[in-house]
């Protein structure tokens, strides 16, 4: 009698806990997606819906149009170009000279190796804070102000890239390298045909953090550049939402949900690479 | 040193013959592979010179000057520091950083700590879920901001939603000096928890199972086991969290400059926001190198304090 008296009640108390869970879970859902999914149906929306009350949560009227709308209204063709070309640069010579630098200073030695590493591990907990001033100073020194220069060369490697691809560098057998040497390899060759093949997978982690980091970059375009032609997507979106201008909300969450679909198709190819790298990259702070 | 660098025949090889041809050799591969070793690591040792030491050092410096871009700097010792300390717009700046940062720490930590635990229990359509939860993240800063500067529009989505509750036709989330932190805090939480829950999720996966089972074996209830199974077993995660979101927060810039760009009436400027005021709109670089230094010190202070106070824990713990 008591027996299954505890029965039932362990039994009511277990769907208790599963309500309550899916409780839980759905309005979190609520919470995370639908600000999305408001970006997302507002693009496609009348102007006119935006802020009606009750909340159209689907548009009455379908305006896809918005799209090429929003393209004409400022020239955010060029902006997505200029982003992109940002993005690919940067992940390019980030990829590159983090992996030569982790390798360097995992598998060879030389005089004042540990100091140059501090450095670099030195270098890695410096907030951006305080660098922005200095660095502009020195941007502007140079006359790369309004250039693409400005807009890359200061992001072209990280501190924690150099720091992860040693880490991996470190797990490569020594045998594998000498026994390429002693098949007559030169040093040059090694790194390429041999090191970075086997570098992939910390690679492609770098190459989706160093992405995201770039594309959604805000605050260094903001005051590297000033000129409209030059403007990154972040920066370009901005203007739309300037106080003297009417914001066109329509064409602003269209333009909003264009420049996240590429961050969306590297989550959805890389899925396992981006959640690794998105970790990894809180490293950087 | 050299001997675990050059582990094979080389070294065998000018042992066994001993002769100075060998030893020569020896030396002359030692010397060729610390070049190629400079080598590599050149372009990356002269890209942090150029473009991280050499503008820390210079920000100290510039910091101690008055300089507006157009004359060279004025050395004027601590003059920056000493005006900042009178500064009602900076003394204002502190404080609602302070309050910024500790709104979007403790929440986060506790929020996507729960979520996280909630999500290594197994359940049908957990994946569906952890994926969808993931989408904020996905966003930009930029992005984040615009969105919810339309759902915070005084009629918006979030009028919409608690409006009626309120009787209120009209709020005004981003006009208003009690809400307005508020809201951005909000933001700033619905952004960041997914981050930090796949990264509890990480840490609590870590943990073996053997740990709970021999808990329990001793008889320890749910809450127990969490906080002596759990909790110490998670501290790197946990330093992790606490430090990367602090850094975080008292560097947030795109939530405040396009949501509300610091205002009204200032009660979401941040330093942030101020030292982008100071250099970039009324270029008084000197004066914007100060606040930073300020928040750089603060950065690292923080930084230690929480390091430390983790250790502490640890050594009570065992």
């Amino acid at each position: 009698m008591v027996q299954t008296q505890r029965a039932t009640g362990h039994y009511l108390n277990q769907t208790l806990r599963t309500l309550l869970l899916y409780t839980v879970m759905i309005l979190g859902l609520f919470i995370f997606c639908v600000p999305v999914y408001y970006m997302i149906t507002t693009s496609v929306k009348a102007e006119s819906e935006v802020v009606a009350i009750p909340i159209h949560w689907l548009p009455h009227e379908f305006q896809p149009q918005n799209y090429p709308e929003a393209f004409q209204t400022a020239p955010f063709s060029l902006y997505f170009y200029n982003s992109l070309v940002v993005a690919i640069a940067v992940v390019a010579s980030t990829l590159i000279f983090s992996a030569l630098a982790g390798y360097g200073f995992a598998k060879f030695s030389f005089p004042g190796k540990a100091l140059c590493f501090l450095l670099v591990l030195s270098t890695m907990m410096i907030p951006f804070q305080i660098l922005l001033i200095p660095l502009y100073v020195l941007v502007h020194g140079m006359g790369w102000t309004n250039n693409y220069a400005g807009l890359i060369i200061p992001g072209a490697l990280s501190a924690f890239g150099v720091f992860l691809m040693r880490q991996f560098c470190l797990t490569l057998p020594d045998e594998l390298l000498d026994a390429a040497r002693i098949d007559g390899a030169g040093e040059l060759g090694i790194f390429w045909r041999i090191v970075l093949p086997l570098l992939k997978p910390p690679l492609a982690s770098l190459a989706i953090i160093t992405f995201l980091g770039s594309w959604n970059n805000f605050l260094w375009p903001l005051i590297v550049v000033n000129k409209g032609h030059l403007f990154t997507l972040p920066v370009g979106m901005t203007v739309f939402t300037q106080p003297m201008r009417a914001p066109y909300w329509t064409y602003i969450m269209a333009v909003s949900t264009v420049a996240t679909l590429p961050v969306v198709i590297v989550f959805l190819a890389l899925q396992k690479y981006f959640i690794q790298g998105v970790v990894l990259s809180g490293m950087k702070g | 040193m050299t001997g675990q660098q050059l582990s094979i025949n080389p070294n065998s090889q000018a042992r066994r013959s001993s002769t100075g041809l060998g030893v020569r050799f020896r030396r002359n591969l030692i010397f060729r592979r610390s070049i190629y070793g400079i080598l590599f690591v050149a372009p990356a040792m002269l890209f942090f010179l150029i473009f991280s030491l050499y503008p820390m050092v210079n920000g100290f410096y510039m910091s101690l000057t008055e300089y507006t871009l157009l004359r060279p700097p004025v050395w004027i010792g601590f003059g920056n520091y000493t005006d900042l300390l009178e500064n009602k717009e900076f003394l204002n700046g502190l404080w609602v950083t302070f309050v910024f940062v500790l709104g979007t720490t403790i929440p986060k930590w506790i929020l996507s700590l729960g979520l996280a635990l909630l999500f290594v229990q197994a359940f049908w359509g957990r994946e569906f879920f952890k994926v969808l939860y993931f989408t904020p993240t996905l966003l930009s800063g930029v992005v984040v901001s615009l969105v919810w500067k339309l759902i915070f529009h005084a009629n918006g989505l979030a009028t919409a939603l608690i409006g009626p509750y309120t009787g209120k036709a009209e709020i005004f989330w981003l006009a208003s000096s009690a809400l307005t932190p508020l809201a951005l805090i909000m933001v700033d939480n619905w952004a960041g928890i997914p981050f930090f829950m796949i990264v509890w999720i990480a840490g609590l996966v870590g943990i073996p199972k053997e740990f709970y089972e021999a808990a329990l074996i001793d008889g320890a209830g749910r809450w127990q086991a969490f906080r002596h199974v759990t909790l110490p077993l998670l501290r790197p995660t946990t330093l992790f969290v606490v430090v990367v979101s602090t850094i975080g927060a008292l560097q947030a810039f795109s939530l405040q400059f396009i949501m509300t760009r610091g205002g009204p009436s200032n009660v979401t400027t941040t330093v942030a926001l101020l030292v982008y005021k100071y250099g970039f709109e009324y270029f008084k670089m000197g004066v914007a190198a100060a606040m930073s230094v300020i928040m750089f010190l603060a950065i690292i202070a923080i930084t230690i304090l929480q390091i430390r106070s983790m250790r502490s824990e640890e050594t009570s713990y065992t």
